[in-house]
């Protein structure tokens, strides 16, 4: 795998999780120690700390080195990645739809003029 | 929406990737065209992409294999999966995942609603991975997996 895919593989594991999406959400609005974590997801601290762990090595967050406490923060680099990443995804099942459109269209119209055959075999002749 | 929630994990808040298509057809003609090779040779491949190769064993536990061939006439990378649950003309759970080791598996509903002679097609992806997959096998079912892709669309738009 490409290390962009490894990457990528890696941001989204980390971000199928609930909680963890949770966390950055949370993050995203200031920066917050692990203490002030706990509370508000009713987890305990080592719980958290194994959250954080695996936010930090998708590159999701960092930990400030200035304090005991280490504050966490968003680092928002990777999530314009997934950001491109959806949204050629999205566009891409779109355009598969278009085509299943035009191609039911045209599964409809031979079923129609099949039944016509059945229905009226004279006029198939010639 | 997210970063307002106060309980995290509640699955009622959470949203899965989804687009819908109505189309002028009944749902058996919608549901066929997802079933045999030669309908998605026709439509499964974006415009400039035909799917050149289609193995499919279409039944439940049947896998999938597909390749597409792109303008400068190379094929892309195979990709394919496995057909976890089918309910003709209404329902069709598959895995998807690229053959290159390593590469996130999608879980795939596409629902299949037919009202007045028009179907509602419903296709939704819950994310990648493999303890999404483990509880599809364990549950039988995705309905509950708060794991879908509208949400990181949400999550990231909040957080940018």
């Amino acid at each position: 795998m490409s290390s962009h895919a490894a990457r990528l593989n890696l941001v989204f594991s980390a971000l199928a999780d609930p909680t963890r999406r949770a966390i950055l959400a949370r993050v995203a609005r200031s920066e917050a120690t692990v203490n002030e974590l706990v509370e508000p997801f009713r987890l305990t601290q080592p719980a958290i700390s194994k959250h954080l762990k695996v936010l930090e090595t998708a590159g999701l967050i960092s930990r400030g080195r200035e304090a005991q406490t280490r504050p966490v923060r968003l680092t928002a680099a990777p999530l314009a990645e997934v950001e491109t990443w959806l949204g050629d995804f999205r566009r891409f099942w779109e355009q598969r739809f278009d085509r299943l459109e035009s191609y039911v269209e045209e599964m409809k119209n031979k079923e129609k003029s099949r039944d016509r055959r059945i229905k009226n075999p004279k006029r198939t002749r010639g | 929406m997210i970063a307002e929630s106060k309980t995290p994990s509640a699955p009622e808040a959470d949203r899965e990737f989804v687009i819908t298509r109505v189309f002028n057809a009944p749902a058996r003609i919608v549901f066929e065209a997802w079933t045999k090779p030669e309908h998605i040779k026709r439509w499964f491949g974006p415009v400039g992409y035909p799917v050149t190769t289609a193995d499919m064993d279409f039944r439940v536990g049947g896998k999938f294999r597909f390749v597409m061939t792109g303008p400068d006439g190379k094929e892309g990378p195979p990709f394919g999966g496995e057909y976890l649950e089918i309910v003709p003309d209404r329902k069709i759970v598959l895995t998807d995942a690229f053959e290159e080791p390593g590469s996130p598996v999608m879980i795939f509903t596409v629902t299949f609603d037919e009202k007045d002679g028009k179907t509602t097609q419903t296709w939704r992806v819950v994310f990648p991975t493999a303890d999404v997959l483990k509880s599809y096998r364990e549950m039988g079912m995705v309905e509950g997996i708060n794991s879908g892709l509208d949400q990181l669309e949400d999550l990231v738009k909040v957080i940018r």
